[in-house]
């Protein structure tokens, strides 16, 4: 925005307006862009997913509204706002329909932090990162306020057990972040995105190509699944044990309302990833003259519509996994290797030649992996004792 | 940035004639905040739901992070808005879940019991103490034209130089009570075997 401003005030057509009108276009133009496109690519990713998974389970998705189902996003928001809005009696009606708004609104919080492109980012804040988990432990309250008011068993347990999860995987999620944080230097997404470019072809120097940075990308992506629900994860929804979890009670738009809190913010945290570990929008040929910075846009949505994509593979091909195995991967395998990783980055920044810290790094995260699954992952995964059927 | 003509400095100067000044629209920014941020303190307990009180403490840690951001100690207003809402309000609403009052109906059914003034002259006390020991403070008396130098680096730098005695004190302490957590769960999971 800040840019945008600048840019408004050189440029001899604009400088003619009010200095006022400048700084509201140049606050404007950014939140309707945010709130044009990110809205819009949650509406096609839920039509991806269907498509995706379709394929993936041998049948074609949706494909009857519009050529290839194209319209079946339109279709679906029709239906949901015109669904009747159903509350339960004995349901705390102010909480009840606080609880969808306070979904979205730390999910659309979220694009104000991601740089789309070099110098386009709508707010260039200096914590940017502590920024994006201070704002993601919001969407938390949202899970347990719709669970509680919602006055039903189903839906507190969905909301227990959503709580539990969510702020268990945002440690590893953390730390793993952290690592990013101190090889860049700076907290601000701007300067991460920056760090990482220069290199063959601009992508030598993204993060995931170091060790420490191919592990924290692993690690931040299970951990944005699991706060964002998504399964294997999705214990806080599992449709075939608690019937929706928080969200039994809500219909209509409220229940959209959550589906796009839950979906935006698994995008923003697939453009948080995009840009601390794949290098944001260096790409080949994002730093030309004229053209680098629309290259390096086109680089962006790429990388974020693949990681999309991959969380929706991974939706489709791995089952659910049971709620005390999740708190025990969580605690007793991604904490302990996101540390290992941390002191791994550190090695890497102070050994020197590049190639023998790349190598020595690489082997200490596999030695610690081997340990971590030998001795973490057993106990964090009990077989299930069948008490009487043996 | 804006450059005036005559030579004010940023806080003082008019962008354009009619215009606030960078001081007026934080103080318009400041009673708004502190309107917030005392209604959710008063509503956090003056309601009868107790759900209802933790998320008008909600909105209190929301204001307090937003009079942070307005300090420009913006480092401690995300650490505020990660901590206080993020883990201390969760935990209040599970201990709340185990309660059975919650909603208000059984039990006194005044806000405003019998002892409330011996409650009102405890806080009154409170207050003129911590008044007195803010206005006195050399921080205070140097006035709103000090600059805090408080960006991320520098207190990194602090809480490994100077102050890194009370740093690694607080990272027993914490050890301590994630060790004393897990002993009590430890329990109740040797129990039930």
């Amino acid at each position: 925005m800040e840019s945008l401003y600048q840019v408004l005030r050189d440029c001899s057509w604009f400088a003619k307006l009010p200095d006022g009108l400048l700084f509201w276009i140049s606050v404007l133009v950014p939140i309707g862009l945010i709130v044009a496109v990110y809205p819009a690519i949650f509406a096609y990713t839920t039509l991806i997913e269907r498509k995706a998974l379709g394929r993936i389970q041998n049948r074609i998705g949706p494909n009857r509204v519009g050529r290839w189902g194209i319209l079946q996003p339109l279709a679906d928001g029709a239906k949901l706002l015109t669904k009747e809005d159903i509350v339960p009696r004995a349901a705390d009606r102010f909480v009840h329909g606080l609880a969808p708004v306070i979904a979205v609104i730390p999910s659309l919080l979220l694009f104000a932090v991601v740089p789309v492109g070099a110098r386009l980012v709508p707010v260039d804040l200096n914590i940017g990162i502590l920024f994006v988990f201070a704002i993601s432990t919001g969407s938390v309250l949202a899970l347990f306020m719709g669970g509680w008011a919602s006055r039903n068993k189903f839906s507190l347990l969905g909301a227990m057990r959503a709580v539990a999860q969510v702020v268990s995987y945002e440690v590893p999620m953390v730390l793993a972040a952290v690592v990013v944080v101190m090889a860049a230097g700076s907290l601000s997404t701007v300067a991460i995105a920056e760090a990482q470019g220069g290199g063959i072809l601009n992508i030598s120097n993204w993060y995931v190509f170091r060790p420490w940075g191919f592990v924290g990308f692993v690690l931040f992506l299970i951990g944005a699944m699991a706060e964002s629900a998504r399964t294997p994860f999705d214990i806080p929804e599992a449709e075939s044990e608690i019937i929706a979890g928080y969200h039994t009670e809500y219909s209509g738009f409220k229940f959209a309302l959550f589906q796009l809190g839950e979906y935006l913010a698994a995008i923003a945290m697939a453009g948080i990833t995009a840009t601390m570990f794949l290098g944001g929008y260096n790409g080949p040929g994002s730093d030309l003259k004229y053209i680098g910075p629309v290259v390096g846009v086109f680089w962006f949505f790429a990388k974020l519509m693949s990681l999309i994509f991959v969380i929706i593979w991974i939706r489709g091909t791995w089952p659910r996994i049971r709620v005390d195995q999740l708190m025990g991967f969580a605690w007793k395998v991604l904490l302990p290797m996101s540390v290992v990783n941390i002191f791994a980055a550190a090695v890497y920044h102070f050994l020197n030649p590049k190639p023998l810290a790349w190598v020595v790094t690489a082997v200490g995260l596999l030695v610690a992996w081997v340990i971590l699954s030998k001795v973490g992952a057993p106990n964090a995964i009990e077989k299930r004792v069948y008490r009487y059927a043996s | 940035m804006w450059e005036c003509p005559s030579g004010h400095d940023r806080v003082t100067c008019r962008a354009r004639k009619g215009a606030p000044t960078v001081a007026e629209t934080m103080t318009y920014a400041f009673l708004i905040l502190s309107v917030i941020t005392l209604l959710g303190a008063l509503l956090a307990v003056l309601l009868r739901n107790l759900v209802h009180c933790v998320l008008s403490l909600i909105l209190f840690f929301l204001g307090v992070a937003g009079h942070y951001f307005l300090l420009r100690a913006d480092f401690l207003a995300a650490v505020q808005i990660l901590i206080y809402i993020g883990a201390v309000a969760v935990l209040i609403l599970f201990a709340i879940m185990l309660t059975r009052n919650v909603t208000g109906t059984e039990g006194p059914r005044e806000v405003f019991g019998m002892k409330w003034w011996s409650g009102g002259v405890i806080a009154a006390a409170l207050a003129a103490g911590v008044l007195r020991a803010v206005i006195n403070d050399p921080v205070s008396q140097a006035g709103s034209s000090a600059q805090a130098n408080s960006s991320v680096a520098e207190i990194g730098k602090a809480l490994v130089g100077h102050w890194v005695v009370p740093f690694e004190a607080m990272a027993v302490l914490l050890t301590a009570a994630l060790i004393g957590a897990v002993v009590i769960a430890l329990e109740e999971v040797m129990r039930r075997r």
